[in-house]
């Protein structure tokens, strides 16, 4: 592979960019040069500065210091324009299409061909045929994007910004969330575009992909781009070193505890499958546990904790709390049981914003304040405040708008809801997304009283490094099924990002 | 290499656009006419004269002219409810330039379209440039526009002057009704806008996903002004050819169009949520409606019952079509 691309020319050279936010400093000293029809892998951990890199190269972003420059030529201040203009186009990572438009027509969404002044469809249509001939797809130009696959929505992303004949195609995780069996078809049309001579960023955390498909892989890590290797070359403990440096390494993890696994788990799980992003998974939760559940973006995280709580039915497996096996695991039977879930999206999925912290925290369970049907005021505060004690929300009163608190306050409340409604069994999907580090340290430390005091708690994470932190024990997800289970001394941020990751 | 497939069950989904295959619920809505067709010829005294089936066309004719503009504005994902009330100060408008203010017919036709355009371009831009929801801002204007057609008639009809464009407006054209006519012609000039435009394909990627519609370098809102002053538009030319067939203006017409259009469209298969419409659709919804209330005429039904049974058929139909949709939805998904 390598030997047909050191003959390309260089495409894009990076010198020196550095980009700092207010506080930040996002970008420094960054230098990476990419030639025609090479792939080359973008790693890095959240944060590490991947994002801010694509947004330079995009236009989006002006750096401070330092240029960009696209065969010899300067991208300058010309900002989205200018590098379209260059030949650099961008396919992001959440998708931009029009679902009831046609494929052709999501193709050329805005640049629609005429003549004679109406809508062009017959060379809309051949114009995308070609573009799907080129590359060896067959999806049909008159189909509406709406019905196709995920993938397939994918592959029409990449083939609108192939038919703008880019010099430089950036892909941001275009397979985060494809199912395995999908991601085939999206590297073997990454790889068909590369050999017409472009030059391909590919951002992605399967080490797997990486290693199918790119020729060399450019490591960041705290905004700093810390090594280019050749992925031929470098096994993966050696890039998962890169990524995570010295610091992660030094975390604590919390003392060992002992759990009771003689008796019944609170929670058993058996082939549980949710087609297309869980196959099969199986575990059992026990009480006084914190379960983590860690794996990339499209492992299937999301989907279990769905299932369990009753939100999504499962296609098969069997799902049993305190040994009597659930016939029919709707979101009410697993909550009259004791499963309560906090979703990751906090902020669209988890609170009520305008309501006060009391609201939000009894909303689980209204009968718990009321006498007959009525919620009794009284009660509402009663219950609020002892929770608020309890989980130690910092809010200026019980009654203040929830949206007024900080992100990792709002989380304690969002947990703090099932605890109302007496929940045993916590599902915490993300429970640390976008919460500062001392609100993490807090929310661990919450999770561990927790299951102190006897609740049994899966802690799903895709920062994997956080779950050694919190977890008894850890299952690492892949492609929807377990690939490994770690316990005890085996359990570090180096084991479960290379059982994540590798291939 | 094979990419996803696409079957033909899953091509079965609309595209946009009226001569781009038939859905099954334009199919369902031409069977629905038949029936009723059928029924009504059976039972309901004249329903199939001439003169009657005239008389539909031009009823047809004062939801549908206006709902070719309302069907587009649904499609981006908006909604307006200004046509009634637009319409009734639309024939007050002509009525008075041409009765009163001596502006004569030709010159009283021309201000209420350029009237009608500019009310609902405000609209529009009350919507692009402040984002005010759509439904508050054609609120406004029907409220507005409603006390305005009342106040300065004070209730009352105001009479056209004789003139020879009146009479072929308000008339017929080798027999068919003049309205008929302008809602046929317009009928073809927005299948061919929303089909064979920038503008009309614009609106379908703006109401089915306005960010990347945006970042497709559409403009968000050139588009919806223009949007709405093409309603507006519309409803000043119902409202002329309304003037035109009653000889006078007046204040307190088309009480309630507004749902009859709004209705019509929705009943044709266009998403309220955006994105998904066709004027096909729209076109048998407009005829669905009409041959409803002519046959309730007809057949003697208490005229306050048949809001009554309008409203649970309208419902009835949304829900049909509600219901294929979910279905071919969850047949795409598994």
């Amino acid at each position: 592979m390598a030997a047909d691309v050191a003959s390309g020319s260089t495409v894009i050279v990076v010198d020196g960019v550095t980009k700092h936010y207010p506080g930040v400093r996002a970008l420094t000293d960054a230098h990476l040069s990419i030639r025609a029809g090479e792939i080359r892998a973008l790693l890095g951990r959240n944060g590490a500065g991947k994002s801010t890199l694509i947004r330079v190269l995009s236009g989006v972003e002006r750096p401070d210091t330092g240029t960009v420059a696209v065969a010899g030529e300067n991208l300058g201040d010309g900002g989205v324009r200018r590098a379209a203009d260059l030949g650099i186009n961008t396919v992001h990572q959440e998708l931009s299409l029009v679902s009831e438009l046609s494929v052709a027509e999501n193709l050329y969404l805005g640049r629609w061909p005429r003549k004679g002044g109406a809508v062009d469809y017959a060379a809309m249509r051949s114009g995308a045929a070609e573009v799907f001939a080129r590359l060896g797809l067959d999806i049909d130009p008159a189909a509406p994007v709406g019905s196709l696959s995920l993938a397939s929505r994918q592959l029409v992303e990449i083939c609108r910004a192939v038919r703008e004949q880019p010099r430089l195609l950036i892909l941001d995780e275009p397979t985060s969330a494809l199912a395995a069996a999908e991601v085939d078809v999206v590297l073997e049309t990454v790889t068909r575009i590369a050999s017409a001579g472009v030059a391909v960023l590919y951002v992605s955390h399967r080490l797997e992909e990486i290693r199918r498909i790119a020729h060399s892989a450019t490591v960041m890590r705290d905004g700093r781009i810390v090594d280019t290797v050749d992925v031929g070359d470098a096994d993966t403990a050696t890039i998962v070193s890169l990524m995570l440096g010295d610091t992660a390494k030094a975390a604590e993890r919390p003392p060992e505890r002992d759990v009771d696994r003689d008796g019944t788990p609170l929670l058993s799980v058996r082939g549980l499958a949710v087609p297309p992003k869980v196959l099969d998974v199986s575990f059992d939760l026990y009480a006084g546990e914190v379960l983590g559940i860690g794996g990339l973006m499209g492992s299937g995280r999301t989907e279990v904790l769905r299932a369990l709580a009753g939100f999504d039915p499962a296609r098969s497996g069997t799902i049993s709390v305190e040994g009597t096996t659930i016939a029919h695991p709707t979101a009410a039977v697993m909550k009259r049981l004791g499963v309560g879930m906090t979703p990751e999206d906090r902020k669209d999925e988890g609170v009520v914003p305008l309501l006060g912290v009391d609201e939000n925290l009894v909303l689980s369970k209204f009968a718990a304040v009321s006498s007959g049907p009525t919620v009794r005021p009284g009660l509402v505060r009663r219950a609020a405040e002892r929770l608020i004690g309890r989980l130690s929300i910092a809010t200026a009163s019980a009654r203040t708008p929830i949206v007024n608190l900080s992100g990792g306050n709002q989380q304690k409340a969002v947990i703090g809801r099932w605890l109302h409604a007496g929940s045993r069994i916590l599902l915490l999907d993300e429970p640390t997304r976008g919460v500062d580090v001392h609100a993490k340290a807090e929310i661990y430390r919450l999770v561990r009283e927790l299951a102190e005091a006897g609740a049994a708690i899966v802690f799903v994470s895709g920062e994997l490094e956080e779950l050694p932190l919190v977890c008894d024990r850890v299952l690492t997800l892949r492609d929807g099924r377990v690939a490994a289970e770690l316990t005890g001394r085996e359990l570090t941020t180096d084991s479960v990002l290379s059982a994540a990751m590798a291939a | 290499m094979t990419a996803t497939q696409t079957t033909p069950q899953q091509r079965r989904g609309r595209v946009g656009g009226p001569f781009a295959g038939r859905s099954l619920n334009e199919i369902g809505l031409i069977a629905a006419i038949v029936v009723l067709y059928i029924v009504l010829g059976s039972t309901a005294a004249g329903f199939l004269s001439l003169d009657n089936q005239l008389g539909m066309l031009r009823d047809a004719a004062t939801v549908g002219i206006a709902a070719w503009g309302v069907t587009l504005v649904i499609i981006a994902g908006e909604i307006d409810i200004s046509i009634g009330p637009a319409v009734a100060f639309s024939s007050v408008l002509v009525a008075k330039g041409a009765a009163e203010w001596g502006l004569g017919i030709p010159l009283a036709v021309l201000l209420t379209l350029a009237a009608g355009a500019a009310w609902g371009g405000l609209a529009g831009w009350l919507r692009a440039r402040f984002d005010v929801p759509s439904f508050i801002a054609t609120l406004g204007i029907w409220s507005a526009l409603g006390g305005l057609g009342l106040y300065l008639t004070d209730a009352l009809p105001v009479v056209l002057p004789e003139s020879g464009l009146m009479d072929v407006l308000g008339g017929s054209i080798l027999g068919i009704p003049t309205p008929a006519i302008v809602m046929v012609v317009l009928f073809f000039v927005f299948a061919y806008v929303a089909r064979y435009t920038g503008y009309g394909r614009s609106v379908y990627a703006v109401g089915g996903n306005a960010p990347a519609a945006r970042m497709a370098g559409i403009n968000l809102s050139r588009v919806r002004v223009l949007l709405f002053a093409t309603t507006g538009l519309l409803s000043a030319i119902t409202g002329v050819l309304l003037a035109a067939r009653l000889g006078s203006g007046n204040g307190g017409a088309a009480s309630g169009l507004e749902f009859d259009v709004i209705a019509a469209v929705v009943i044709g298969g266009t998403a309220l949520a955006g994105g998904r419409g066709t004027m096909l659709g729209t076109l048998l919804g407009v005829g669905f409606i009409t041959v409803i209330g002519n046959g309730l005429v007809l057949l003697g039904v208490n005229s306050f019952l048949q809001n009554v049974v309008r409203g649970v058929i309208i419902v009835a139909a949304v829900l049909v079509n509600v219901i294929i949709t979910k279905r071919a939805r969850a047949t795409r998904e598994t």
